[in-house]
């Protein structure tokens, strides 16, 4: 199980370094084409936007499935062996927040693709930029119910 | 229910969350989308709460985010410190305290290349620390003197930091940076003068070491090179109009890697790693930044900000007592919460009580920041001193974070010079014509 929560988190990671590379890269030959042939790229700034929602949104489910986020960890000093519980009330407020979050964001979604909506230079179907969203945010929730299944030996601290 | 209530109920609610181990992230959203719901009913509550992570996450103007994350973590993995160390020791060497100055002095520019004040504690704590226990530093004085010198990346430009209050209060970038130059450089001198100041007290804990010699001094000097690189295309580059925020901080991130590559100091292994740690502690990052941003929508909704605002001018009191009350605030979060979830959780209500009494948010951002140094040091949760302690576990944490108190009170000193001279942040945005 912990093998193949690092196995999952290594592919979303990579994926949102693809991402990371590409906006990288992108502004860079952007930057150059403009200063040598004063000719940048056309819609830089959409795919800029596209590439950092692929950034952020591919790489949340590695953040729930390496267990890094920030967690102010005072109480554990007077909860003594209640830690555990704590944790495991705090996954399962994880799974709920992460769930509404995908059930609304796919309502919006939704409604982006009937009416058809696209970026005003590019003329990108604004869907595109939901798909990195939902793919995230469900991969988020699957990776925070993975947490919150593990066994207690598996709970090791993480803390602020 | 009254507004105010459900205001005070859901802010209640969101400390209660946070200690009890919920996630900072799930606990903004979580109490942002339950005050939001018992004010404006859940069918808005849950419209905004599906839209704010798109949003945000592809806004622009986040995007200089990670590309800064990116150079830091290569620059840390380039073995940029070491040499930026002895090129420091070689400025100050003959001088009692020379060691503790390079290393504030190497701390101040590698932090603000590195943007991580974990990253650059851990970094000096390897670097620093064992050169100046070996010449006879009192291990708790060098341990806080990397401690505290490590929180100088938080204020110099390129901060992360800064980007983060830029998106959040709405403020230039650019701007936030020059204004940060000043203020930060003269948080490093004071830092330097509180090494002075120790040397002189207990003259045992700081030993004089041998001058260097000219030529190995120039040696060190050309060490360097490499930041003064990244320095000129991630902060100069900005001011000279090569590049806009996010141009910068890509083509900063794209020279490290170059020069990384070029020096034979980082291969294909080492960018691989960087790149992850980039990715993951962005996704971190932006969840808490998502998270701000739902308890932002709730706070503005109860009018709990423009209302304090309001009453803090009709009460009439003087500008140096709202300050101070701000300031007493930010060390009390300081003291439990990481400063980039301080400063999302807490500058929608602070900046227009303090835009109330006439200063800038450009200013704020600066104070705001400092008070966010101040936060790294303090216990119980002194995040860069935890770090030092992990990897020198000899030396007692208790006496570590004595040792930073000089420096806290350097911290103090900056402060007051902020709120009696404003001009120290406003006049190099001026002079630039920004």
């Amino acid at each position: 199980m912990r093998r193949w929560r690092s196995l999952t988190a290594g592919l979303c990671g990579g994926l949102a370094a693809l991402a990371l590379v590409g906006m990288m890269m992108l502004t860079v030959v952007d930057v150059v084409l403009r200063a040598v042939a004063n000719r940048p790229i056309r819609g830089t700034f959409e795919l800029i936007e596209l590439l950092l929602a692929c950034t952020f949104f591919l790489a949340l489910p590695a953040a729930f499935l390496r267990d890094e986020h920030i967690v102010v960890d005072l109480v554990d000093q007077v909860a003594g062996k209640r830690v555990i519980l704590l944790k495991r009330l705090a996954e399962l407020l994880a799974i709920v927040v992460i769930a509404v979050m995908a059930w609304q964001g796919w309502q919006v979604a939704r409604d982006t693709l009937l009416f058809g909506d696209i970026t005003s230079d590019l003329e990108l179907p604004r869907i595109w930029y939901w798909v990195p969203v939902l793919a995230g945010l469900i991969g988020s929730g699957i990776a925070a119910a993975a947490m919150a299944i593990r066994p207690d030996a598996e709970r090791h601290e993480r803390s602020q | 229910m009254t507004v105010a209530a459900v205001g005070i109920l859901g802010v209640g609610l969101l400390l209660l969350l946070i200690f009890l181990r919920v996630p900072i992230a799930i606990a903004l959203a979580a109490s942002g989308l339950l005050g939001y719901a018992a004010l404006d009913g859940w069918n808005t509550a849950l419209k905004m709460f599906g839209t704010v992570p798109f949003q945000l996450a592809s806004a622009y103007s986040l995007s200089v985010v990670p590309l800064f994350i990116l150079m830091g973590a290569v620059a840390s993995r380039a073995n940029m410190a070491s040499e930026l160390f002895q090129a420091a020791n070689g400025l100050f060497s003959g001088v009692r305290g020379a060691l503790a100055n390079a290393t504030i002095g190497s701390c101040a520019l590698f932090g603000a290349i590195c943007g991580s004040s974990i990253a650059t504690a851990a970094t000096f704590s390897r670097v620093a620390i064992p050169e100046m226990r070996r010449h006879g530093y009192d291990p708790a004085f060098a341990a806080g003197c990397v401690a505290s010198a490590g929180t100088l990346d938080v204020l110099i430009p390129p901060s992360v930091l800064l980007a983060i209050y830029a998106i959040v209060a709405e403020q230039s970038l650019p701007k936030l940076y020059a204004a940060a130059f000043i203020p930060g450089f003269m948080l490093a001198a004071f830092y330097v003068l509180a090494v002075f100041a120790v040397a002189w007290v207990r003259p045992d804990w700081v030993p004089r070491v041998a001058a260097m010699q000219i030529s190995q001094r120039l040696r060190a000097a050309v060490g360097m090179w490499k930041l003064g690189v990244l320095f000129i295309f991630a902060v100069f580059g900005i001011y000279l109009g090569w590049f806009s925020p996010t141009e910068a901080a890509a083509v900063a991130a794209f020279v490290a890697i170059v020069i990384a590559f070029g020096t034979g100091a980082m291969g294909w292994r080492g960018l691989w790693q960087a790149l992850l740690e980039t990715v993951f502690t962005t996704a971190a990052l932006f969840f808490i930044v998502v998270g701000a941003f739902i308890f932002a929508r709730f706070i503005v909704l109860t009018r709990f900000p423009t209302e304090l605002a309001a009453w803090v001018q009709q009460a009439d009191l003087s500008p140096v007592v709202i300050l101070a009350a701000v300031a007493a605030l930010y060390i009390l979060l300081g003291t439990f919460l990481d400063e980039v979830s301080t400063i999302l959780v807490t500058v929608p209500v602070t900046l227009p009580l303090v835009l109330g009494i006439g200063y800038d948010g450009i200013w704020f951002g600066i104070f705001v920041t400092v008070m966010c140094t101040i936060g790294l040091i303090t216990p119980p949760t002194g995040m860069t001193v935890f770090v030092i302690q992990a990897q020198h576990p000899e030396i007692p944490v208790s006496r570590i974070y004595r040792a930073t108190l000089p420096f806290l009170g350097a911290d103090l000193v900056l402060v007051g010079f902020l709120i009696a001279a404003p001009q120290l942040v406003w006049w190099l945005p001026k002079a630039l014509g920004i």
